[in-house]
This record gives structure tokens, sequence and C-alpha cells, in this order.
């Protein structure tokens, strides 16, 4: 590039940058921020320093029975064959009240090239093919609060996992799509995380962190129902435009991190944009509804709202109400062999009203709970 | 009853190395921000690493505060941020569509901004990285790698491999001298 060139790029470089307007300095949160990673820091340390002298003191000082976990690990029940039972249901259980399976099946829609996952009741998938180096963790949030749900990919020649030394889980061999899965699942309280060892192998495999709000905005914050892969899912991913308009664009990118949307607004100014990801709907499941706004409260700034949905393969379009009484049609497309549903809102209008149409034209749905920010889950 | 740990975190802001940790954050904000949005692209994540680089500096506000140049340490810590947003965030980091042409008036000025965002996010992270600290913050190739941790040659690598592409992007190849 020539000197002019450069010159060139550096005052547009300059024009970008001078043109992104930030808001007032957020010190407080900082500082809440920065004592949070201090403290953080520190137990870190006190736990490694003083963890052996720990251990020591409580073999020590306290009773035998003072040893067990004061939460014993929630019981599980795989199928007596060795083999995934109906629907691929490899691991069940009841948790605090709360009935939960976990299965392998195809979450693609009829027609559509086979898309296996692991479920927990049906929904909230997470794409993953067999791979003994992969498990994961995801949690429900108020649906089934203080749970987590986890699975773990095994090897052969690995009979199982243990959990906290106390429940077998054996494995089980489940097959779908015309791949074949080894895999323990379980559920166990968010508050305790089990300790999780390979029957017969040195192998641990210790839980991700799931259920948390760990980032600033809330729609990326958000996670229940998206699970955290550790190792490698070996998950397809599957990317497409799912609306756009002049100057506007939402797309979807699908894999082991969930239905991952992207909403950008050229003509808006300051071209903001937003990305989050949400749950994975199944075909027979609840539909996930993401609301990525562009409003950004700390700057006083007012956007226009981006939605997507993953639509049932039933779903012929969908009626979207707005607050000024009109009303537009959107018709799904498919990426990766699932139907989304997305368009844009106005900066002074909301969404009042959903309503799901099958290809008859007829209503089979609709809902008025549906999100600012972030999302919500409904069963059409 | 408050940790005292947190208190003490509390002393370090009023007493640390004779510069209120307020008033720093305060006056470094707006740059890292503006920083942060040129290697991400994205308002809120820039926001969100300007904010996670000041909590970094605040644990290591007395060394921060007594350091010979306190801004060159936050770029460090924005940069190297930056770069484990990106490889745990990869769906904010896809390339965008390619902005519509850009059409007479204000509008003009708005286009041109987008498609040299759209540009800079084909980039790889470190090259974009190479670019926004050259032509934003005008660091030389040595400044550069001492916040990249690399050397000085491989910034002059990155940053004509970065120049090359940003050539050959449609939006930006024929304004470039503009």
């Amino acid at each position: 590039m020539s000197e002019s060139g450069e010159a060139g790029l550096r005052e547009r470089v300059h024009l970008l940058l001078q043109a992104v307007e930030p808001p007032m300095a957020p010190v407080d949160s900082i500082i809440r921020r920065g004592r949070a990673r201090r403290l953080r820091r520190a137990g870190a340390v006190a736990g490694s320093l003083g963890l052996a002298g720990i251990i020591a003191a409580a073999t020590l000082l306290l009773p035998p029975d003072a040893a067990v976990p004061p939460h014993p690990p929630l019981p599980v029940t795989v199928p007596a064959s060795g083999i995934a039972g109906p629907g691929g249901v490899f691991a069940s259980g009841t948790a605090d009240g709360h009935a939960w399976r976990l299965a392998v099946e195809n979450v693609a829609d009829p027609g559509y090239r086979c898309l296996p996952a692991i479920t927990v009741n049906g929904t909230d998938a997470n794409l993953a093919q067999p791979n003994p180096r992969n498990y994961a963790a995801t949690a429900f949030g108020p649906a089934a609060p203080g749970l987590g749900f986890a699975y773990v990919q095994l090897p052969a020649g690995v009979a199982g996992i243990v959990l906290d030394g106390q429940e077998s889980v054996p494995a089980v061999t489940a097959t779908v799509c015309g791949l074949r899965y080894r895999l323990a699942g379980f559920a166990y309280r968010l508050a305790h995380r089990p300790q999780v060892t390979a029957i017969g192998a040195a192998a641990s495999y210790p839980l991700p962190s799931v259920g948390s709000l760990g980032t600033t905005t809330a729609a990326a914050g958000q996670n229940y129902g998206v699970w955290t892969n550790v190792g490698t899912p070996g998950a397809e991913t599957e990317q497409g435009i799912v609306a756009s308009g002049r100057g506007w664009s939402i797309t979807v990118l699908l894999d082991a991190g969930g239905d991952c949307y992207h909403y950008e607004s050229m003509t808006t100014p300051g071209t903001p944009q937003i990305g989050a990801c949400g749950p994975v709907s199944t075909p027979a499941g609840p539909e996930t509804i993401m609301a990525l706004s562009l409003s950004y409260a700390p700057a006083g700034f007012h956007g226009p709202t981006g939605y997507a949905v993953q639509v049932s393969p039933e779903t012929n379009r969908l009626r979207v109400t707005l607050s000024d009484g009109s009303t537009r049609l959107v018709t799904p497309r498919v990426v990766g062999g699932r139907k989304y549903a997305a368009f844009a809102v106005g900066t002074w209008l909301r969404l009042d009203r959903l309503t799901w149409l099958d290809a008859a034209g007829k209503a089979f749905a609709s809902t008025t709970a549906l999100p600012r920010s972030g999302y919500t889950q409904f069963q059409p | 009853m408050s940790d005292p740990r947190d208190e003490l975190a509390a002393a370090d802001v009023i007493s640390g190395g004779g510069e209120d940790f307020s008033a720093f954050a305060v006056s470094r904000w707006p740059g890292l921000v503006r920083l942060a949005f040129g290697l991400t692209g994205d308002r809120w994540a820039a926001e969100d690493l300007a904010q996670a680089t000041l909590a970094r500096a605040y644990v290591a506000w007395r060394r921060v505060s007594r350091a010979d140049d306190p801004d060159a340490y936050l770029r460090r810590i924005l940069v190297n941020a930056s770069n484990r947003r990106f490889r745990r965030h990869r769906v904010t980091e896809q390339p965008g569509d390619p902005p519509e042409t850009a059409v007479e008036g204000p509008a003009e000025l708005v286009s041109d901004r987008a498609a040299l965002l759209a540009a800079l996010r084909q980039l790889p992270p470190r090259q974009r990285a190479v670019v926004v600290l050259r032509y934003w913050e005008d660091l030389t190739d040595a400044q550069i790698a001492a916040t990249l941790g690399c050397s000085p040659g491989t910034v002059r690598s990155q940053l004509s491999r970065a120049l090359a592409k940003l050539r050959e992007s449609p939006a930006l190849g024929e304004g470039e001298d503009r």
C-alpha cells in the first residue's frame, strides 16, 4: 500500500473509531469486577496453599462420617441392557421432584439430513458426534432450579464413571444417524459439582461451570439450556442468513455452542450489532424466541430489535403483531435442516404477539410472552 | 460484615500510587472502548473488554500506577483479552454480509465506516490488532511487538499481509487513497 494509501487508511480508521461514543465510564462496575477478581485470586491461592493442610486437618479431626459429602450424588437409572432405550434414552432419574432423561436423537426436521444431538427431556440439544474426548453440562435455571445435567463420552474399554467415588454410572451404547456413541449421563446439584472419574482408568472429567451469568449484557449472559462443552464435540456447524433487509441482517450459526444469532444494522448510526446464543430446540420441543436488542440503556441509545425463532416443522408462516396494531407475515428459512423465522422491529415499535400458522394458513399457537432482550422458550 | 480483603482493595483505590484509580479509569475509558471496538467490531464486546481491562488494572493497581507507561500495560491486557475472547466466542467474529453500496450525502460517511469495519472483521485477530495499533494508536513496530508479545519482524509481516487483504477488499480497494 502506498504512503498516501496508508495515510488514507489511517484517516479512515480514525473516522471509524472516533465515531464510537463510549458511555460514561462505569467505574463502580469496574471496581466491583476488580474486587471479585481479586477475591477469586485470593481464594485460588488460599486453596492451593491450604488444601493439603485442610485435608490433613480433616483427616485428623473429623469423625469418619464427616468424610461423606453433604450432598450424595443423585441416583441415575440406566438401561440394564447397556443399550439406549426407546428415543435414545441413556440415563434418567428424578432429582428434587424433577424427572429428567438424557437421550441421543436426531434433531433435524423430518426430510432433512440427520443431525445427532444429546438432549435433556427431549429439548435443548447439544450437537455432538461420537468423540471420547468430549463431555458437557447444562442447566435449566428456573425450570429445574439448582440442578445441572451432564454427559461424558467414553472410549471403548472404559466401563463407566463414578460420581464422588460413590455412584457408579455404567456406559450405555446409543446409535443415531448411523453413529455409535458410548455415554454416561447424570444429573447433579449445581452447588456441588461431583468429582467424575472413569471406572478402571485414571481419567477424570472436571465439570464446567454452567448456569451462571458471566458477562455484562443480559442477552449474552443468559445461558440456561445452552451446553458448555469440554473437549471436542466434533459437531457439524451450519450457518446461514435467516432474515435480511436493506442494511440489516440476522444470521444463525448452529453448533455445539447453541443457536447463535448475530444481528447487525448497517443503516443505524454506529452500525450497532449484537450476538447471542440460545438453546437448540428440537422438532417436538419448546421453541426458543430470541430478542436481539440494539438499544443500549447506559448510552441512552434506542435502536431496533431483531427477533429469531427456531420454529417447528409444521410452521409455514409466523404472524408478527406490532404495538401499532400492524401485522406482518414472516416465512421461515431452513438452515442446517431446521426452520428459523426472523425479523426486525423498528426503534419505536414493540412486538406484541407471535402467531404460528400452518400450511393451510390456520393459526395453531400464539403467545404474547415475548422477551425484550435475551430469550424465552415457548411450546406451540 | 465486609470482607477484610474488600477493604484492602478499597484502600488501594484511595492511596494507590498517588493517582486515584477512579480518575485513571475515567480518563482511559473512552480510548480503551475505541481500541476494543477496533479489535472486535462489536460495541458491547468493546465495552465489556474495556471493563475487564480496567478491572485487571484495578487488581494490579500498585504496579500499574507505578509503571513507566501504564497505557502500554492496559493495551497489552486488552489485546490479550480480545484474543482470548475470539477463541471462546467464534460467533461474534463471523464476517458479516458486505454493506450496501454507499449513497450520496451523509449516508456516504456511514457506509464508508461500515465498509472499513467489514473489511477489518475479515482479518484474523492478530492482523486486525496490528492494523488498529498502527493506524489508531500510531505505535511503532517495536511498540506493537511489545504489546502482542512477538518480534518487530512478525509485526511487519502481519501488517503487510493485512494491508494486502485490505487492498483485495472490494469495499476498500478502490477507495484506499481517498
